[in-house]
């Protein structure tokens, strides 16, 4: 035994090499996981310090579960134009034809936030899709944006169904995607390609097509069209309510965007928000909204919205930009703080008024009645339930039996009016419902001074919705028809909910003479 | 043998190892299971709606879980609107509806307690948020629907934790920091607290199965429909271990206030008696026995709880006429006729008369007799030798007679108790004073519409649901011919000459 002296050293060098062996895979398996841990826990949204970047782009979380990988949402108007209104693939401002605003230098419109999550970039709606809108002085001019005010050119219902017609179509699978991404430009590392191929991709379809689900009840309605949506349906499939067992006049739930600056105001006067007023605690309101953004009770960005929130406390409307006749607006105050202020406030920034704020009973009022109808007791019950386990639980939601008497600041920029949006200018809305439009366009974002509104007559559109005034537009408006039809199955067939009768009478308004009227109006430029 | 030094060293480490980590282990089941918050309430009405009988244990769903069952499960509801379609009354603002308990116990679970029958609704019309009233009976909630959701809801295969816990997701979790259920919380919700409340759920299916028994001539139990339940045949199969019979004995849920004047001695000293056929004899005894059929438990807590719900319930007025702004009471007319109620109704109804909470013979009264076959002697002595074995002293079941009769119970708030005689088979005041043959064969429950002339509520009209306007009828229909449910008998009144019955129906308002 020639070795025998070394065999202890032999021994003693092994023990050494496999301790040594075993710290550097302990060390590489700890460094490994620590390497996932941080990749599968980032969360990083895309920030910004002025307040009004951060309401446009902003995130309120959304995008944690519900957003979509940012490369699907650009690759998808490429990969389904014909699913566009539009029809047509435009690069930059892939979603223009549905309304959304792009402004110069952004790769992504107003109203889309972008985070990225557990290493992949994804993007979803927040609160400056609906509450941030566009104005032009004519076709030539530059469009100002506003935030604050109703959207008055993006179509909701139409992006909704643009997406789940792609998620219905068999090309959209994942190594079709996933091609067409690369090709676009994407790069994902193996471990996202991986996930994105076997999981997000799939996983995303299926989300989809749940939505598609519930949002079946839209094919019940009429359709929205820009600038507005349906409420409290999408909320009854949130709490997956069985939506053929709904009752029939619940099923039209459509209003008119609303605005949303200086609601510190409203705070201190606990004005009764929503149209129709069931829900007087603000911080409510915004929490129920930002479920439209994919913010749930676990993933809502608290922080982010906080800052929104306090933004909006004092955010006022912008001024009137256009020429006001002084002397015909200091006639127009004397007669809107005889017919108008009880209920709507002394002007846009003086709130007090012994009904602002209160509900004003349906048959009083006389607007069409299926926006309080589509939401039911038992959805308020239900609403009592969301955020539960958190401080913040709701318990603010009320059934009403009427609509809320708001204060008109900002008026200029809100147009269409009434809940549904069923008159297209100020000027109409002080006409019997007879003699206001019957048939008019919405979407369009040149303003017409003279009956303060966007331009949506009839004349100024041809049959296929294009603007006469703007012939280089393809854009196509959408014809707006408040009439109902005596015969059809559904209300969608017979037109139900966009009627534009009631806020009409004496004491309205609507009997004083034409140039009383124009007075008025012109007071109200000032708000 | 003695052990080497090193060994002994490893061995006591490993002890104090083995016992610290007991010790955590046991504290960690404690805080997760067991620990107890209090509950606090602003005064005895909370207390009584919301409150806790300390049924977690038994019954208790953990609150997540029960929170989601209508999102996972809504095919299996009534209708649209989850747990409010089974006719529960829920509160503006409140997270859960009146007659539930969320109480924490290691985790929130859910409960019911005494208010989940014993409150009533009303409205003059749809276009109104409903009035609550506490203590009242809870003609709109369909007990037996809701129990056998539970049931169908266990049975399904969607009753499993990834579906389960998908949808809590969405409701409650720490992940990203706003608080709600941390990691470890899902963790025992996903592999403890879901399977074991579905088995626990199917346990307790079994102690229901003689509600699906078939009565004799091989037809189905009729449905309690909303505002009744099987009350004896309830108290039989839980807290005795009988045999499963074929009665079935629909009781309409009563009101529970001013209870003060229904218990101990009448005006000429005889004992009164409480439950519809006078099976008890003190109002202590009935709500000890409905809330042990609620699950409490028989802990001392238990007996001071019902002490002071006794007190409230006691001392708790009846609600007035509350239409005095669109249907006045006719005080004139109610006056004129009290002489008529003296001589017609009082020896029965009146507060401690002579035959008030005293049972009237069923050949006298002649109203439906499945509720008094569904109870008997032996019943009541294996109930009071249950309630003995627990640890409680109460008054006593009487020993009845079998068959027997009904007691005629005090009429205070009777406005608000439709529909009337102890089966609930009669809808409004004024149908009981018509003869039976002219009272509504069939009518709907759970509607609370009002109607404040024939005293009672409203037929509910069919209506219009889903996009093509197909007419439904939502509510309960409920037939006077089947077995429990026959509106014969108390004949009382029926022969007056209708210009008296208008006035009778005044006067009964004011009580």
């Amino acid at each position: 035994m020639a070795d025998a002296p070394d065999q202890p050293a032999k021994r003693q060098r092994w023990k050494w090499r496999s301790a040594t062996l075993g710290l550097v895979v302990i060390g590489v398996i700890a460094l490994g996981c620590l390497y996932l841990v941080n990749r599968f826990t980032r969360d990083d949204p895309v920030t910004y310090a002025d307040p009004e970047e951060h309401f446009k782009y902003g995130s309120t979380g959304g995008e944690r579960e519900s957003g979509i990988p940012y490369w699907i949402w650009k690759v998808l108007p490429k990969m389904f134009p014909e699913y566009l209104p539009g029809k047509t693939y435009t690069p930059g401002t892939e979603y223009v034809s549905l309304g959304f605003l792009y402004e110069p230098g952004k790769d992504l419109p107003i109203g889309v936030s972008r985070r990225n999550t557990q290493e992949i970039d994804r993007v979803f709606l927040n609160c400056a899709i609906c509450h941030a809108g566009c104005v032009r002085e004519t076709p030539q001019s530059p469009r100002s944006i506003y935030t604050g005010m109703p959207s008055n050119t993006v179509d909701l219902e139409a992006f909704e169904r643009f997406i789940f017609d792609c998620a219905s179509d068999q090309r959209f699978n994942a190594p079709r995607i996933m091609a067409e991404m690369e090709a676009m430009g994407a790069k994902y590392d193996l471990i996202n390609r991986f996930l994105m191929r076997y999981y997000a991709i799939p996983l995303m379809r299926e989300r989809l097509l749940m939505l598609k689900g519930h949002f079946r009840f839209t094919e019940w309605e009429p359709d929205a069209g820009p600038g507005r949506t349906d409420t409290f349906n999408p909320a009854k499939t949130l709490l997956e309510f069985p939506l053929e067992k709904l009752q029939t006049r619940e099923l039209v739930g459509l209003c008119d965007l609303p605005s949303i600056w200086l609601q510190g105001l409203r705070k201190q006067k606990n004005f009764h928000a929503h149209w129709d007023g069931n829900n007087s605690m603000m911080e409510e309101r915004n929490k129920s909204a930002a479920f439209g953004t994919g913010a749930f009770p676990p993933t809502i960005d608290l922080k982010q919205l906080a800052r929104i929130e306090q933004w909006l406390l004092d955010k006022e409307p912008p001024r009137y930009p256009f020429p006001i006749n002084a002397q015909l607006s200091a006639e127009g105050e004397k007669l809107y703080a005889q017919y108008c202020a009880n209920c709507h406030g002394r002007n846009g920034r003086d709130f007090t008024g012994e009904y602002v704020g209160d509900v004003v009973p349906i048959d009083k009022i006389g607007t069409d009645r299926h926006r309080l109808d589509s939401y039911p007791e038992e959805l308020a019950a239900a609403q009592n339930t969301l955020y539960a386990g958190y401080p913040w639980r709701f318990s603010h939601f009320r059934k009403t039996f009427g609509y809320a008497n708001l204060p008109l600041d900002g008026a200029w920029l809100r147009a269409p009016y009434l809940h549904n949006g069923s008159v297209p200018t100020l000027r109409d809305l002080l006409n019997p419902s007879a003699e206001r439009p019957a048939v008019f366009y919405r979407g369009y974002d040149v303003f017409d001074q003279a009956k303060v509104a966007f331009v949506s007559d009839v004349s100024r559109f041809d049959e296929d919705g294009r603007s006469k005034d703007d012939p280089e537009n393809p854009r196509r408006y959408f014809k707006f028809d408040t009439q109902a039809k005596p015969n059809g199955l559904t209300a969608r067939d017979r037109n139900e909910g966009n009627s534009n009768a009631g806020h009409e009478g004496p004491a309205y308004g609507t009997t004083l003479s034409a140039p009383e009227k124009d007075a008025i109006v012109e007071y109200l430029k000032t708000f | 043998m003695s052990l080497r030094p090193k060994t002994k060293r490893i061995l006591w480490v490993s002890v104090i190892a083995l016992v610290i980590l007991i010790a955590l282990g046991a504290f960690f089941t404690w805080t997760k299971f067991f620990r107890e918050e209090k509950e606090v309430f602003a005064n005895e009405e909370e207390h009584f709606k919301y409150g806790s009988l300390g049924a977690e244990g038994d019954r208790g769903i953990p609150y997540y879980l029960w929170l989601v069952l209508p999102r996972i499960f809504p095919d299996l509801m009534p209708g649209p609107g989850g747990y409010k379609s089974f006719g529960v009354v829920w509160e503006e603002g409140h997270e859960i509806p009146v007659g539930f308990s969320k109480k924490v116990v290691g985790f929130a679970r859910i409960t019911n307690n005494c208010a989940v029958c014993h409150v009533a609704t009303y409205r003059l019309s749809e276009d109104e948020v409903p009035h609550v009233v506490v203590a009242g009976p809870a003609h709109t909630h369909n007990v037996q629907s809701m129990l056998r959701f539970l049931f169908k809801a266990a049975h399904d295969p969607r009753f499993n934790s990834d579906i389960l816990m998908n949808e809590i997701r969405l409701v409650s979790a720490n992940n990203y920091g706003n608080g709600g259920l941390s990691f470890i919380d899902r963790q025992i919700y996903h592999y403890l607290l879901i399977p074991f409340t579905r088995k626990a759920l199917l346990q307790q299916e079994k102690q229901f199965t003689w509600m699906e028994r078939y009565v004799t001539g091989g037809k189905p139990k009729p449905q309690w429909g909303p505002g009744r339940d099987d009350a004896m045949n309830l108290t039989k199969y839980f807290m005795t271990s009988m045999q499963e019979d074929n009665t079935f004995g629909p009781t309409d849920f009563p009101s529970i206030w001013n209870l003060g004047i229904r218990s101990g001695k009448d005006n000429t000293g005889k004992q009164m008696l409480l439950n519809w056929t006078g099976d008890t004899p003190a109002v202590r005894s009935v709500l000890i026995d409905s809330a042990l059929g609620l699950g409490a438990p028989a802990r001392p807590w238990f007996l001071q709880r019902m002490a002071d719900v006794d007190h409230y319930l006691s001392n708790l007025t009846p609600p007035p006429w509350p239409f005095a702004d669109t249907n006045p009471i006719n005080q004139q007319l109610a006056t004129e006729v009290q002489k008529v109620y003296a001589r017609d109704c009082a020896s029965c109804h009146e507060p401690r008369a002579e035959f008030t909470n005293k049972v009237v013979p069923i050949t006298e009264i002649g109203t439906d007799p499945e509720r008094m076959y569904s109870w008997s002697k032996d019943a009541a002595a294996e109930a009071n030798r249950r309630v003995k074995q627990l640890g409680i002293d109460r008054p006593p079941m009487v020993d009845t007679q079998n068959p027997y009769g009904y007691i005629s119970p005090p009429l205070d708030g009777i406005w608000l108790r439709a529909p009337y005689l102890h089966n609930g088979s009669v809808p409004t005041l004024r149908d009981l004073l018509s003869p039976p043959e002219e009272r509504p064969q069939t009518f709907h429950r759970g509607y609370d519409v009002f109607d404040p002339v024939k005293v009672g509520f409203k037929e509910p009209p069919p209506r219009p649901i889903g996009p093509n306007g197909e007419l439904n009828q939502p509510y309960f229909l409920f037939d006077t011919r089947q077995q429990g449910n026959g509106n014969r008998g108390h004949t009382y009144g029926t022969q007056l000459p209708d210009e008296e019955k208008e006035k009778l129906l005044e006067y009964l308002k004011t009580l």
